[in-house]
């Protein structure tokens, strides 16, 4: 029930794809609804490519500005908005490695990562990409708890404790953001 | 915590959502923690403006342009190649040169799409002032109706003459051009435009 009542909580949302062709035409709230799903998403891509927060945040104000300026370059009818702003992402970053280095850019865009090869590294930053542009989309509270259990090294029940819920409502409402997430990354799990 | 039993409590779920949610605890331990925005990326900076295009008499543009197709074969047929690999293949190469009379030149070149859709190209400049700012850069843009449209990248140069690899997504269908501009940090992007085609 509590999942099935969460569920009905996503409504209708203007999708990527929408806002990127509404941003072509100048409309800076649809610019700015763009940036509040991405930024992380493009901060953390950054991130994990440029291994530095400075050169990552000027990644990040490079894709932004691209994706402005390309928007009409954008074709609904060749798949959705988010490989598109990934792609515009990614050409971001490795232009930034580029300009900041005089170091051979062939693997840049993988720099960071360790232990896996060109394509596993390709396929974890495209899972990450989907999953922090999902995460976005949770309410607030249910954002917070799964950081908390996912990554917060603290149990369920320091969780409640942190958080001074019951131990049951933080597990109902980890499932239930859990649930949205499901339903928000689709495409994955199929 | 990396079991999804320590979770939550799904004895009451059929197998096929407890599947589903297994799968998205996998993907949250697989993507890792969301970064957390530094306070200067709380919000979007302002969208760029349009660039401010120099334009020349179309007699100097004539004569500029016979220069820079004469000094770019010489400039580029052998420094150029001497200094970077020759595997990049090119389907089409473009002449830019100066706005505003000065004796900065370049040379576009475009491989074929490849298998992702990108298009690799590489660009060689000369005669473009070093950046006096550290966070200065230029740019190249495609331009459509003779404006900035889409940015192909950024770069800086140093010395004589500078290459550079780049890659674009966009399709080339409709531009009208190629333009490259200087951006000085605290102007509005994309600055003025330094060199064209």
């Amino acid at each position: 029930m509590a999942v099935a009542l969460a569920l009905r909580t996503i409504g209708p949302v203007t999708s990527d794809g929408e806002l990127i062709q509404r941003a072509a035409t100048g409309d800076r709230g649809a610019f700015e609804d763009l940036y509040r799903r991405y930024a992380r998403p493009v901060f953390g891509l950054a991130l994990r490519r440029l291994g530095d927060r400075g050169r990552a945040e000027d990644a990040v104000q490079e894709t932004f500005a691209s994706i402005w300026r390309s928007a009409a370059s954008y074709k609904p009818d060749r798949g959705p908005g988010a490989p598109w702003l990934y792609a515009v992402a990614r050409n971001a970053i490795v232009d930034r490695a580029r300009t900041r280095t005089d170091t051979p850019t062939e693997n840049l865009i993988e720099q960071a990562d360790d232990g896996a090869g060109p394509s596993e590294q390709a396929e974890q930053g495209w899972v990450a990409w989907r999953v922090h542009r999902a995460l976005e989309e949770l309410p607030e509270r249910e954002r917070e708890v799964v950081a908390l259990a996912y990554w917060s090294e603290l149990s369920q029940s320091e969780v409640a404790e942190f958080l001074g819920l019951p131990l049951g409502t933080v597990k109902t409402r980890t499932r239930a953001a859990l649930a949205h997430l499901a339903t928000l990354l689709e495409d994955e799990l199929e | 915590m990396t079991d999804l039993n320590d979770i939550i409590d799904f004895d009451d779920l059929d197998a096929n959502e407890r599947e589903r949610l297994e799968r998205v605890h996998a993907l949250l331990l697989q993507a890792g923690p969301p970064p957390e925005l530094s306070p200067s990326l709380t919000k979007p900076g302002a969208p760029p403006e349009p660039a401010r295009i120099l334009h020349l008499q179309p007699r100097r543009q004539r004569v500029l342009l016979l220069a820079a197709a004469t000094v770019a074969a010489v400039a580029f047929g052998g420094g150029y190649l001497a200094g970077h690999p020759s595997t990049f293949t090119a389907e089409r190469v473009v002449d830019m040169h100066a706005t505003g009379g000065g004796n900065a030149l370049a040379v576009l070149k475009i491989a074929e799409r490849d298998a992702v859709g990108n298009w690799p190209m590489r660009i060689s400049v000369s005669g473009l002032p070093q950046q006096a700012q550290r966070t200065a850069y230029y740019e190249l843009w495609l331009t459509r109706k003779g404006q900035p449209s889409e940015s192909c990248g950024t770069f800086r140069v140093h010395g004589k003459t500078t290459t550079v690899d780049l890659s674009v997504p966009y399709s080339f269908k409709g531009i009208s051009g190629w333009v490259v501009t200087a951006h000085t940090p605290g102007e509005t992007e994309p600055g003025d435009v330094v060199l064209t085609t």
